[in-house]
């Protein structure tokens, strides 16, 4: 390995063999695109050195460019930056836009930066002002609808929750699917680092979305390979705010408030629905006893089972009149806020001269969730400072800390957690008029009575940080150092009082402290010799480094002498404590050359090697290639100059990739503690993994071929990609005997395939001076499908999604539904020769649905007319099922017990004939109560996602104010909503745990809907 | 020029080296709170590798629950019920378990991830010193034949049976696995009733000559001298059951407690505690869903409660005997109310594996049966020994069905009657004792992966 580098170094230095010469001045005028405006301020530099100018007042610059130079880059805050190719000008004139739609715009790679037409790879680049004051509390949300191929699901209304995103598909079963972050070039560490026995949460929350000058998606294999084994889910690159060199200081301030709402609630029976509906289903109950010979009549029986369900009323009615229905608690409003608070502030800075720029920000944001006790409060602060100490050094560092507390929400699936308060019956009074208090004498312990009482604290202190130097030894040769660090730092306090059903009357509590600090090194050579007008050559040769120490410690206790002292050290007895301490590191190299030939010949070719120490000594090394190329036809001489056709490319990119996200030390057979009272000793966890030495990456081989074009001078222009993603070596746990003292062994084992096809269309409707409309549609198709998993079936936690050879992975495999026998009321399902039957034991399991979509897009109109703006965004996704797991509770006619019933059970077969989709009710006996596809649903949904409407007060009135500028604005989020589906349709209930999230999707159980959010904001700049 | 050249080339080419040899290095990063095997190389990495067999021992797949109650339920003669909502559970105490049953997969599991253990020490006793040598090889061999006891017992027809040669029980693996190509020795057919009764005899006696008298909670001596009593009792052979109990009863190391009672819920194990699973906050059968504490105490005490105790049990016991009262009134976690025995009644305390009252009557029986008196005392001393203790009325002989009886009312709830009925050929209410049902399945996933294990009949 040191052998190639020493290689590539020296002829690198050879080829560099130019020196200074003359320079010739250039010169120009920057403008907005948008209105024609001048812009001063504008950051003009000579690519691959630190010297460079400023646009004056009027929009007009002029700086001396050296010989070996042949590029300039201009940039300025809230704009795209470009780059431009010199040639042989001495004038450029040039329009700055916010859009991404402009080809000469720059577009952030991996270790290094390109411009858009030159690239050969798939990258979807999202801008700042997509990003700014989207009210989710992590930026990913803000890219769901704007970038094609890139999925993203919430999952729940809850905040501070961990996303579920896929970049073309799922491409693992045992490990990750989740894509590699990288912010200013350091790798972050996104997965949960919350107590394990809750949801996950989302690390990448506390980063301030007002800090994001644009988020990069690396897709197809030659963009990404350069990240090697950590790119096979795709690479997103964050770019924070940098300050330029300017007149004058631009100071910023958002503000904004808002406050949310649910988007569509299930809706249960009312009172005297449900004390109807439970008396029918007695009364169904009563026949069917006499019928199968329990009571020796009709009428004993319906006086058995009446009075059975009469004396639960009476009991949980707390003596209340329920057979006139006095009480009637609606006990799904019970568990949201009534129009949830959020308020946000955001101040920035920027500025600096020649030497020294400076981008420094502060936020402060507080968000109440749409459900009780949930509750997000972040701040912190951010700086970017850059110096150029001469015309061959420059050096900066990054530097973001925050502090963020997150209070949480019991998981889904627990009693304590607002969201199964729904199951509580409408005849339970809210309020105990004995004790004037909560009701505590409920069917399920109340979630909202516990809460009074518990809590779950969770404080993240996040800082990431990096520093750089930038060496140019002559303009064509540069080189970079960075340094960076990821420190997390989180804590949990978990209390269960005295007085709350989890608290058992002694209380408990838990103490969860967890540090993860990453320290990441890049160094890297860019060279970018002067090979004349028809060659253009970008190379760049480096290493990395990156080190992650896991730290934690958790304890708990019980015995609290009172509520008073929540904290551990109240806790008379330690009932379990221990630490955890994890290392893992990777060492890399890289080489990446980009070539264009005339302008108009594309090449591309890069390699990394990746060593890990997630696998032995064997196998530490990986070797990741990627080849590219493109074709710029609107550069021939048949096309240049097309008025229609102005623009077009081809291109197609092939490499390999890899996915090392299978946790650490999984190829050794590991011996953990055993804490057996006085005599300690080692034990392999439970149930046991055997070691495997020849444990290696997961790999995906990737094709991606596309077209670019642009017609009426990019009035339209659009992009279609094709891709074929080829993942083998899959890791799985393989089963061994039993007899060996183990239970599996992870095994390179197998082979899954993404294929997908991705449409973006921009439009330029209207483009006049006071008046623009542009149209932005994006559009992903992704078909997965699972090709050879050695003939094991992997199932999702709660066992109604499979992964199974020819199917795509996330298949829901249940009992088929067949309706209602219209004689008798009774469920049916398909049996195995297809024919309907009541016998659910005859019902085999098959494939009823699909948990990923097979399209997902996003709409996005844009209107600005004089100070006027309006953004409109839908998103969509068809093609999945949704399966509501509650349904056996909450839909079944009573057969999961006493639980309150959706409003679907109003329909309900009741005499025969009756032809509906409803089963008899029945409580006891039970009548289509076991899983099945009764509770599937169509997952496809249409949103409105976000509008806004904003006003750029006019610049005579911001001059007089003496302002920069100043605008208002009000935005909706998710306003609307078409489904077919009972509740919000964006909805994954469960954990992130790797196999689960990437065999289950769309699973909701008493999950928690979206917000549909309104909020006025206003921005100033000073 | 040139020379500005060199001197950089020099420069990367110094730093990159630098990088790449500091670098290397760091991929070989070893986890922090585990150790694997190539770091088990001094006497106290071994000791702790023996020691953790204590987890599986305590586990609720094994003497933390499982070996009582699975053991329980399949004897069950109206003894218990199982109130829970347990699938797997209720179907083992309606004898309808299949070969998917959990239960028959998890007591396999971590029977044989206890026996691995056994035998990677037995194969790194390179490394202990000779003074210890004897020691920890014996307790090695006391786990490893304790769990085949226990297994060969679950999934296999009962010695009692005869056809040794023929009838098959559970693998008998003796060689460790600790990395992946090591994986072929656990593919192994079932072993024959002789192979597994000879191996487990050969490692008790073993244990009985390795291990120290007092060993503080871990097994002794006389932990192998009780489960060797267990072993020859089942094979019939009297004379050798009677000399091993002897042996700890001469011993004179245990003595009964005082009271019934006092035999049970303890913190630390009691005078007559030979063998007993310790406890502590930390490290138990399990506190909130399985454990034998969880399942047997009722939900009145924060535990699950889930065993109850059936009317008709206490009727076995005559007047006056204190073990006929040793029940309360509880209800389960489904708000099932019914009867609770008080043997496991509290958190986090011992629970007895082998009493010395289990060897009186061990004795008392098999001297009976075999018509010499081992010990200085006939069997009627012995029972009379334990039924006084318990406050039951004096008998004035004895038979061999009323040693069968007395361990029902002694050992009641510890396991005991799957095995006496067994050895003895008793049915099990209409069913006989080797009914296919009082078997357990082969687990379907294990005959999955590997092919020379034939299933049980019935299954």
């Amino acid at each position: 390995m040191r052998k190639v580098l020493l290689f590539a170094t020296v002829m690198l230095l050879l080829l560099s063999h130019y020196s200074y010469s003359q320079d010739r001045m250039i010169k120009g005028i920057i403008k907005d695109a948008k209105d024609n405006s001048p812009l001063p301020g504008v950051t003009v530099k000579i690519k691959g050195t630190t010297s460079g100018t400023v646009s004056a007042a009027d929009g007009t610059y002029q700086l001396p460019l050296p010989n070996g130079a042949t590029t300039l880059t201009y940039s300025f805050i809230g704009y795209a930056d470009q780059e431009i190719v010199v040639g042989n000008r001495t004038t450029i004139d040039i329009a700055l836009g916010t859009g991404n739609k402009d080809l000469s715009e720059v577009v952030v790679v991996g270790y290094g930066t390109q411009v858009k037409r030159e690239l050969t790879g798939s990258i979807s680049k999202i801008n700042a002002s997509e990003i700014e004051n989207f009210p989710a509390p992590s930026f990913e949300s803000a890219l769901q609808g704007k970038a094609a191929g890139v999925v993203i699901e919430s999952g729940s209304g809850k905040l501070g929750q961990g996303l579920k995103i896929r970049i073309r598909g799922t491409s693992s079963i045992g490990a990750s699917s989740q894509p590699l972050y990288v912010v200013d070039g350091i790798p972050l560490v996104s997965s949960s680092q919350s107590d394990a026995n809750n949801e996950p949460t989302n690390p990448l929350a506390d980063i301030n979305p007002n800090d994001i000058e644009s988020v990069e998606v690396l897709k197809d294999a030659s963009a990404a390979a350069i990240y090697g084994a950590r790119a096979s889910n795709g690479v997103v690159l964050i770019t924070t705010k940098r300050g330029r060199q300017g007149e004058k200081t631009q100071i910023s301030l958002d503000l904004s408030r808002g406050f949310s709402n649910p988007t569509k609630k299930r809706g249960f029976l009312n009172a005297r629905q449900y004390v109807d509906l439970l008396h029918e289903a007695a009364t169904n109950d009563g026949k069917t006893g006499f019928a199968i010979g329990d009571f020796a009549s009709e009428a004993e029986g319906i006086k058995y089972m009446t009075d059975y369900v009469d004396s639960y009323m009476d009991y949980y009615s707390l003596g209340t009149d329920w057979r006139n229905a006095k009480v009637n608690t609606n006990w799904e409003d019970q568990i949201y806020h009534k129009n949830a608070p959020s308020s946000q502030v955001n101040l920035s800075a920027s500025g600096g001269n020649e030497k020294t720029r400076f981008f420094v920000s502060g936020f402060y944001s507080d968000q109440d969730a749409i459900i009780k006790v949930n509750r997000f409060r972040r701040y912190g602060g951010r700086l970017n400072l850059d110096h150029t100490a001469s015309s061959h050094l420059s050096l900066g560092v990054n530097l973001a800390v925050n502090r963020s507390q997150l209070d949480r929400v019991s998981d889904d699936n627990a009693y304590s957690t607002p969201g199964q308060v729904v199951a509580q019956m409408p005849i339970s009074p809210l309020i105990d008029s004995a004790t004037g208090k909560l009701n505590n004498n409920t069917l399920y312990p109340s979630g909202l009575y516990d809460a009074q009482y518990n809590f779950d604290k969770q404080v993240n202190f996040h800082t990431i940080g990096s520093a750089y130097v930038n060496y140019t030894f002559f303009p064509s040769l540069s080189f970079r150092s960075e340094v960076g660090t990821d420190l997390y730092n989180l804590t949990e306090d978990e209390y269960n009082g005295k007085l709350s059903s989890d608290g058992a009357g002694i209380g408990k509590g838990t103490f969860v402290s967890t540090q993860t600090v990453s320290l990441n090194t890049n160094n890297y050579f860019t060279f970018t010799p002067n090979l004349g007008k028809s060659h253009k050559l970008t190379a760049t040769l480096g290493m990395s480094y990156l080190q992650n120490d896991n730290k934690g410690s958790y304890l708990q206790g019980e015995n609290y002498p009172s509520d008073a002292v929540p904290d551990l050290s109240g806790a008379a007895t330690i009932t379990g404590g221990s630490t955890t301490n994890v290392r893992y590191t990777f060492l890399s190299y890289f080489l990446r050359g980009n070539y264009s030939f005339m302008n108009k010949y594309l090449f591309s070719a890069s390699v990394r090697t990746d060593g890990s120490s997630r696998f032995g000594p064997k196998n530490h090394y990986g070797w990741f290639p990627a080849v590219s190329a493109g074709w710029l036809i609107s550069e021939e001489k048949f096309l240049k100059g097309n008025n229609v056709l102005n623009y077009l490319k081809l291109k197609a990119s092939y490499g390999i990739t890899g996915n090392s996200e299978i946790g650490n030390g999984r190829y050794l057979t590991q011996f953990q503690v055993t804490k057996y009272p006085l005599n300690p000793g080692y034990s392999t966890d439970r149930p046991g993994v055997l070691g495997n030495d020849s444990l290696k990456w997961e790999k995906t081989k990737q094709f991606d071929a596309g077209i670019e074009f642009g017609f009426l001078n990019n009035r339209i222009s659009g992009e279609v990609d094709y891709y074929n993603k080829q993942t083998s070596d899959l890791l799985l746990a393989a089963n061994i005997p039993y007899t060996s003292g183990f239970s599996t062994v992870y095994r390179n084992a197998g082979d899954m395939e993404n294929k997908g096809v991705e449409i973006t269309l921009n439009s330029r409707n209207i483009d006049a001076k006071d008046f623009v409309w542009t149209t932005t549609l994006n559009l992903g198709y992704n078909k997965n499908r699972v090709k050879n998993i050695g003939g094991q079936i992997f199932e999702s936690s709660g066992g109604e999604q499979r992964a199974v050879e020819g199917q795509p992975i996330g298949t829901f495999y249940m009992a088929k539904f067949a309706g209602v026998d219209p004689a008798n009321g009774d469920a049916l399902y398909y049996d195995a020769s297809g024919k309907k039957t009541n016998d659910y034991s005859a019902a085999p399991r098959m494939v009823v649905g699909q948990g990923n979509p097979d399209w997902t897009g996003g709409l996005s109109n844009a209107v600005s007319y004089k100070g006027f703006d309006l953004n409109v965004l839908f998103t969509f996704v068809s093609g999945n099922s949704i399966y509501n797991r509650a349904g056996i509770y909450q839909a079944a006619g009573f057969g999961g017990g006493f639980d309150n019933q959706t409003h679907e059970m109003l329909g309900r077969w009741q005499k025969a004939g009756d032809v509906t989709n409803i089963p008899r009710l029945s409580f006891y006996y039970g009548n289509g109560t076991a899983e099945s596809s009764r509770w599937i649903y169509d997952g496809s949904y249409i949103r409105l996602k976000t509008v806004t409407l904003g006003y750029t007060v006019p610049k005579v009135v911001t001059s007089t104010l003496h302002i920069a500028s100043a605008r208002l604005y009000v935005a909706g989020y998710n306003l609307w909503t078409k489904t077919k589906y009972i509740s919000d349709p964006e909805v994954n209930t469960g954990s992130n745990d790797n196999s689960i999230s990437n065999i289950g999707s769309g699973i909701d159980f008493y999950t928690i809907p979206q917000a549909k959010t309104f909020t006025v904001g206003l921005n100033v700049k000073f | 020029m040139k020379s500005v050249i060199t001197k950089y080339k020099i420069l990367i080419v110094v730093f990159l080296g630098l990088l790449s040899a500091s670098c290397n290095k760091k991929l070989d990063v070893k986890p922090q709170d585990t150790i694997s095997p190539d770091q088990i190389k001094t006497e106290a990495d071994v000791t702790a590798l023996l020691l953790g067999t204590y987890d599986d021992l305590q586990y609720y797949d094994g003497f933390g629950q499982n070996y009582q109650l699975i053991s329980d339920l399949i004897a069950n003669e109206n003894d218990i019920s199982f109130v829970g909502t347990y699938a797997d559970y209720r179907r083992a105490a309606n004898r309808t378990l299949d070969r998917t049953s959990t239960v028959a997969e998890g007591i396999w599991l971590n029977g044989y991830r206890a026996i691995n253990k056994a035998n990677i020490v037995l194969s790194k006793l390179d490394v202990v010193s000779a003074d210890n040598k004897d020691a920890v090889s014996g307790e090695a061999k006391f786990i490893r034949a304790v769990f085949y006891y226990e297994l060969s017992g679950f999934y296999g027809k009962p010695y009692s049976d005869g056809n040794l040669t023929t009838n098959l029980t559970v693998p008998l693996v003796l060689d460790a696995v600790v990395n992946t190509g090591e994986i072929d020795k656990a593919y192994v057919a079932r072993a024959t009733v002789q192979d597994m009764h000879t191996q487990i005899v050969k490692d008790l006696q073993d244990a009985i000559a390795g291990l120290p008298a007092d060993n503080g909670t871990r097994a002794n001596k006389y932990a192998a001298y009780a489960f060797l009593s267990r072993v020859y009792l089942a094979e019939g052979k009297y004379a050798e059951a009677a000399t091993a109990a002897n042996a700890v009863i001469a011993s004179g190391v245990y003595s009964l407690t005082s009271s019934f009672a006092g035999a049970f819920n303890n913190a630390s194990n009691s005078s007559e505690d030979i063998f007993g699973i310790q406890q502590s906050e930390q490290s138990n059968t399990g506190s909130s869903n399985f454990g034998i504490i969880t399942m047997f105490d009722s939900n009145t005490n924060g535990d699950r409660g889930d065993v109850q105790v059936d009317a008709n049990q206490p009727t076995i016991y005559e007047a006056g005997d204190d073990r006929g009262s040793f029940y309360y009134d509880g209800k389960s976690i489904s708000g099932i109310t019914g009867l609770y025995t008080y043997k496991y009644s509290t958190r986090y305390k011992v629970v007895p594996v082998v009493r010395l009252a289990e060897m009186y009557l061990t004795r008392g029986e098999a001297n009976l049966r075999s018509g010499a008196q081992v010990g200085d005392a006939t069997p009627l001393e012995d029972i009379t020994t334990v039924r006084d203790r318990a406050k039951a009325p004096s008998l004035s002989a004895v038979t061999g069905d009323d040693f069968v009886t007395e361990r029902y009312r002694e050992l009641a709830f510890e396991g005991d009657k799957f095995w006496t009925k067994k050895r003895l050929k008793l049915d099990i209410g209409t069913l006989a004792y080797d009914n296919d049902k009082l078997i357990l399945p082969i687990p379907e996933r294990e005959r999955d992966v590997n092919t020379k294990l034939t299933q049980n009949n019935g299954y």
